[in-house]
């Protein structure tokens, strides 16, 4: 009854915060996230009690009202994106452009979000999409410097080229099931016995969520440089999670009659290495950053394809794990870039001395995201690992990624050492935020065997001698990701030559709609 | 004939000359128009849905067996309102892009912003 709550309430706080004076909008934002919060609790438990919650509005049955799903899956992230949000909001609470109007867009993009999460009809997620994508583009441009509005309308102009194929997509969708409920459309799948029909509108409406779930290394469409800190982490952390929750959905609805899993293990291991190539590569912090989000959304997309329970839920829980630590990796750079008023992370040295508190953050997000014992994604990477123990050459596949990852990282930790002196101290708030996220990858970890058996129903156990075991192979990939670095990628001038590409709108264009003919003509050619 | 000059055939043929000229223009504003272009493509593809000769419009009192599904056209009023605030958007960008940059074609902005 009370799910639609979970969208709305954001969007109501969104316009009590515009229409009062600061310190009251502040108050009472306040209270309406921690509603939300309690309100994605209860729900949460009440999922994990007495199963799926379905909600119809206007008429109600199923099969003609528009629905609103929670289940098993969905509920952590809304569960994420309601401790999520108000973090960030702590983060920037004491920010010059953080003023009535970015309060409204940022609260409208939680709810948009949330109902992304919960809708389980097409149409629907068509308009959220569509609304969140404006939204976004209209944060990115928000400081309105000359580069941050190019990056704006980029974004905003590919993103809604793309969803017109979404919407055609529907547009078949509804001729062939006439309906567009994706639980329905599943069920009636289980009769279809003829799928090249199906075949043209899955291409169309899987394009734009490939795309927009940064599986597509299309440069600066994810966490673009010019953009506030925590719009870009909202974009890299909470909202490529919902997409790729989108194409979760999409995949799990269509598997009865298309199976493309050979091809995504491939595509994500690709993208994985490419993002690995495009992230070393830059010298931009946030760049790097960026194209560091498209290599974990390409280890997350492999490991969701090896038709595993081990691997999927490891890739669901890595997932969660990828949005808490880009996020603090984004809010950082965000306070780095500001310190040393520049992005070059050539520029940038002795940020253990000037810095010693964001470093130590840092450190947590790294150990975090390179897969550290006791860190969160451990936990994950160890789940797909898991998965992957019947073919030894995905094992290796994993290896290799995981190797790739450490090395960026340490071109990343490069800024740590030199001389500098101490700058003053962070915002209290700012403190209390970094705190919690980093806490959040620690804890990830060390809880991490109880949470998957408490989400996810999966039953694991560590023993002491597997952590001595996780701990070598950590210090042998770290080896090796240092080897790399010194010996192949200072002395290398590829990378630079990469350093200068850059698409224009044309070309990204042509990229999307090469995809899109590429992945038809191949399931043409299969089925 | 009439078999392939359907709403179908006619709606994917609109919109592939809107994809052309995404790929092609290199003209912000021919960007934004071939994007509307694909938008009304995919009004006609949706009308043409489940459409019969000697149907009528779903308004008023009509049985169910002589009126179009009306779903297709209930979306499709939610897609022109989309629509329309969509174009809206991407031009008011564009006028804020132009004031910086001077240009409409989209290479010399880049080239531009290379040189800042």
């Amino acid at each position: 009854m009370y799910l639609f709550w979970l969208v709305l309430l954001p969007l109501l706080s969104s316009i009590v915060a515009y229409l009062n004076k600061r310190q009251l909008a502040a108050y009472l934002l306040g209270l309406s996230q921690l509603l939300l919060f309690l309100m994605a609790l209860y729900t949460a438990f009440n999922v994990y009690t007495y199963g799926n919650i379905i909600y119809s509005f206007g008429d109600n049955t199923i099969s003609t009202g528009i629905n609103l799903v929670a289940d098993k899956v969905n509920i952590i992230f809304i569960l994420l994106s309601s401790i999520f949000f108000p973090i960030m909001l702590l983060f920037n609470y004491h920010k010059s452009y953080m003023n009535k109007l970015f309060l409204f867009l940022f609260l409208v993009l939680q709810g948009l979000i949330n109902g992304i999460f919960l809708s389980n009809d097409l149409f629907n997620l068509y308009a959220l999409i569509e609304v969140s994508t404006i939204t976004v583009s209209i944060l990115i441009m928000y400081k309105k410097t000359s580069h941050s509005i190019y990056d704006g309308i980029l974004y905003l102009l590919i993103n809604l080229v793309s969803m017109t194929f979404f919407l055609l997509g529907i547009g078949y969708i509804y001729k062939i099931f006439g309906t567009l409920d994706l639980t329905l459309i599943k069920q009636q799948l289980t009769h279809v016995t003829s799928t090249p029909g199906l075949i043209l509108p899955y291409t169309l409406i899987l394009t734009p969520i490939v795309l927009k779930s940064a599986l597509l290394p299309l440069p600066r469409a994810h966490g673009t440089p010019s953009a506030p800190s925590i719009v870009s982490s909202v974009l890299s952390g909470i909202y490529v999670t919902s997409s790729l929750y989108l194409f979760i959905k999409i995949q799990d609805t269509f598997s009865s009659a298309i199976n493309t899993d050979s091809l995504f293990l491939i595509l994500g291991f690709t993208i994985s290495i490419l993002g690995f190539v495009l992230a070393l590569s830059q010298t931009d912090i946030r760049l790097i950053l960026t194209y560091s989000t498209i290599s974990q959304v390409g280890l997350i997309v492999f490991g969701l394809s090896l038709s595993s329970d081990y691997s999927y839920y490891g890739s669901i829980y890595h997932l969660l794990s990828h949005a808490i630590f880009k996020s603090t990796l984004f809010l950082t750079a965000g306070m780095i870039i500001e310190e040393y008023d520049t992005r070059d992370i050539r520029k940038i040295r002795g940020l253990f001395k000037r810095m010693p508190f964001v470093t130590i953050v840092i450190c947590f997000a790294l150990l975090g995201i390179s897969g550290a014992p006791l860190f969160n994604g451990s936990i994950s990477k160890y789940l797909i690992k898991k998965g992957s123990d019947s073919i030894q050459l995905l094992e290796y596949g994993l290896i290799i990624i995981n190797i790739a990852t450490i090395t960026y990282l340490m071109k990343y930790t490069s800024m740590f050492f030199g001389n500098s002196k101490k700058s003053k101290v962070p915002p209290k708030n700012q403190k209390i935020a970094l705190i919690l996220l980093a806490s959040l990858c620690l804890l990830g970890g060390i809880g991490g065997q109880f949470f998957i058996n408490w989400l996810f129903d999966l039953n694991i156990q560590f023993e002491v001698l597997h952590y001595a075991e996780k701990f070598l192979v950590y210090f042998i990939s770290l080896g090796m990701g240092y080897l790399f670095y010194e010996y192949i990628y200072k002395k290398s001038h590829f990378f630079q030559t990469i350093r200068q590409l850059e698409l224009s709108f044309n070309e990204l264009i042509l990229t999307i709609t090469l995809f899109f003919t590429g992945l038809l003509s191949y399931l043409l050619l299969v089925q | 004939m009439e078999r392939f000059f359907n709403g179908e055939s006619i709606s994917i043929l609109i919109f592939l000359i809107g994809v052309y000229g995404l790929l092609a223009r290199r003209n912000i504003i021919k960007t934004v128009i071939s994007l509307a272009i694909m938008q009304s493509a995919i009004i006609l593809f949706f009308l043409t849905i489940n459409y019969e000769d000697g149907r009528i419009p779903p308004i008023g009192d009509v049985t169910i067996h002589t009126a179009v599904d009306p779903v297709p056209q209930a979306l499709m009023i939610t897609a022109i309102v989309i629509g329309v605030a969509v174009t809206a958007v991407s031009l008011t960008m564009f006028i804020s892009l132009y004031h910086h940059y001077g240009t409409t074609n989209w290479l010399k902005v880049i080239n531009k912003r290379r040189e800042d």
